[in-house]
């Protein structure tokens, strides 16, 4: 299940186990203990563009909620550098996939919201450099010229940009990103995979792509992590070789693409027949998960 | 394509570039209305401007000259006295801005109602960022808030009278009393209603609570702070005639009562034209406040309006 290249991975997830108390309900008055995430271990080198592909309500998110620091695992550990994560720091970002900009702050002042204040590292920057790294990485992601804007004025793909380039602004080593594009049009989708791959390439950094989309999730990934359905476990990992991908040719329809794109399916379409009959849904931030009360009955005969 | 950097990596890079510069036409001539037309569809525009405009103020035209002519024309010579046409109360107005009375009650009007606005904002304001933020403060006070929130500001102006003398003091704190509910319950809503994945957003910058508050939730709740701001600013005015009309020596209600006993019926009828003046003045300035600062949220509802 490991394939770290260096003595100590970049991340390394060690036998993690989540669970939430699922708050009282009318039909269910004594509330219950859900297992989001069961005995989940992973190592991710550095540089390294993992995908991660689940069916819903298989903790998708709540695994990258432990690694960004926002929540603490029940059991087992989250290293980072090989040091336990405390809590949200500068060396992880994460990218929403409802953008999270601030609507009152333009563009650019949104990329430089993570340079205000002092770093982790005690540095400073004068308005003068936040300004500049803010031009800076909207040029990267492809808007410069759009730093007065403000994000009503924005298109969802250019929304999403901007989100990209904040979390690139305080030079995080990690991307964590959660579903990013799922809230977009197929061609602007495609348009951001491919500027994404560009990104990582020019910027080397180690990226966690969660998404429910097979092509999307064998497209990015140099290794695909499939997650079981409720309680998440890591059911497989499936390496990608697609060559080089930043040519102009039509990747997704290569024999190997197809390959592992059928190899990721077959894989996951079990487990998503199984979390659909069991009614799973996302599970909330605050830990509630509306199918909860169906999952105790059905869950049973599962 | 409208900046040259744009145009530029439509060459080198087609597909993010193909995104920037759609968006950027579509945009711009969203945000230059009117630029680019023919000088002819120009004035119809105008034409059009200055037809709404007229009919926007019809109203008010009828209705001034239904006072002018009304009086004279319509109603019997027993009710002319206690209701004079818009010229004689216009004299009358003109009169009292001569001889300085109308400066002198205004200027009462304003210093209270300004003192006592004051007061509210700064201590609700206040107030309503640790209630909303104190989970446990807030359900300890919000049912005496309820309580004092649903008694009429005026209901206790008998107590205010009787505690506070008929002086500054009494007028001040009603005024003050008035408009801290509308600033308090805004200021906790707002606080409340602030974007739960913003927040998630900005802690996963590692921000502290101090500057989770200071950057994410008090700039997000401003708007709906100021549209409290602008309720209490009405209720100020309208609590301080009510006051002024029962106890005072000066000011614009003093103006309008004392001016009814005296039979001075133009006067009172000038003082009640400065007030509706004054209401509409205050309004108009406090929704250019409240619109300036929510420019990034009004925008999007006229956008999607």
């Amino acid at each position: 299940m490991t394939s770290g290249t260096g003595p100590i991975p970049k991340i390394s997830l060690q036998n993690i186990t989540k669970r939430f108390t699922v708050r009282p309900s009318k039909d269910n008055p004594d509330g219950a203990v859900l297992t989001a995430l069961d005995g989940i271990s992973l190592d991710v080198s550095a540089g390294e563009f993992i995908t991660l592909v689940g069916p819903s309500g298989s903790g998708k998110t709540t695994l990258l909620d432990l690694l960004a620091g926002l929540t603490k695992p029940d059991s087992g550990k989250v290293l980072v550098d090989g040091r336990e994560v405390a809590g949200p720091g500068r060396d992880r970002a994460v990218v929403f996939q409802q953008y999270a900009l601030f609507p009152w702050r333009t563009a650019a002042a949104n990329v430089s919201f993570g340079l205000e204040g002092a770093g982790s590292d005690g540095k400073r920057y004068t308005r003068k450099e936040r300004a500049e790294k803010a031009r800076e990485y909207l040029g990267l992601v492809g808007l410069g010229g759009f730093e007065d804007r403000y994000p009503h004025e924005l298109s969802g793909g250019m929304k999403q940009r901007v989100a990209i380039a904040r979390s690139l602004a305080y030079e995080p080593d990690i991307l964590l990103m959660d579903e990013p594009f799922a809230a977009l049009d197929a061609q602007t989708r495609e348009q951001l995979q491919t500027e994404l791959l560009r990104i990582w390439a020019t910027t080397g950094k180690t990226i966690i792509f969660i998404t429910h989309g097979i092509d999307e999730a064998v497209y990015l990934g140099q290794r695909v992590a499939v997650l079981s359905s409720r309680p998440g476990r890591l059911k497989e990992i499936v390496d990608i070789d697609l060559g080089d991908r930043s040519g102009d040719e039509d990747v997704r329809s290569n024999p190997a693409f197809v390959e592992h794109r059928h190899k990721v399916w077959s894989l996951l379409h079990d487990e998503v027949r199984r979390a659909q009959a069991a009614g799973h849904a996302k599970i909330q931030p605050d830990g509630t998960a509306p199918d909860e009360t169906r999952t105790i009955t059905t869950g049973k005969a599962a | 394509m409208s900046t040259p950097t744009l145009t530029k990596e439509t060459e080198t890079r087609p597909g993010p570039a193909a995104t920037a510069g759609d968006a950027a036409k579509e945009w711009n001539p969203a945000l230059r209305p009117g630029s680019g037309k023919t000088p002819a569809a120009r004035l119809r525009l105008y034409a059009r401007q200055g037809g709404n405009a007229v009919w926007g103020a019809g109203a008010i035209i009828l209705f001034l000259l239904l006072w002018e002519l009304g009086p004279t024309y319509l109603a019997p010579a027993s009710t002319r006295v206690f209701l004079p046409p818009l010229h004689v109360v216009l004299e009358a107005l003109g009169t009292l801005i001569a001889n300085g009375q109308l400066q002198n009650h205004l200027a009462a009007s304003l210093s209270r109602s300004a003192s006592g606005f004051g007061i509210a904002v700064v201590s609700a304001v206040a107030l309503g960022l640790l209630v909303a933020w104190y989970g446990a403060l807030d359900r300890f006070l919000n049912p005496l808030l309820e309580v004092f929130r649903n008694t009429a500001a005026l209901a206790l102006l008998p107590v205010f009278t009787l505690l506070l003398g008929i002086g500054e003091t009494s007028k001040i704190s009603i005024v003050a009393y008035a408009a801290f509910f509308p600033v308090l319950l805004n200021t906790i809503a707002g606080v409340r209603t602030v974007d739960p994945l913003l927040i998630r957003a900005a802690r996963s910058l590692g921000l502290s609570n101090f500057q989770l508050f200071q950057k994410v939730i008090l700039p997000s709740a401003v708007p709906t702070i100021f549209t409290g701001i602008r309720m209490a600013g009405t209720s100020s005015i309208l609590v301080l005639i009510a006051a002024e009309m029962v106890g005072a020596k000066a000011g614009l209600g003093y103006l309008i009562v004392n001016s009814q006993m005296s039979f001075l019926i133009p006067d009172m009828y000038a003082g009640i034209l400065t007030v509706s003046l004054l209401g509409l003045l205050v309004n108009y300035l406090l929704v250019g406040v409240e619109r300036h600062f929510s420019r990034w949220r009004t925008a999007v509802g006229s956008r999607t309006a």
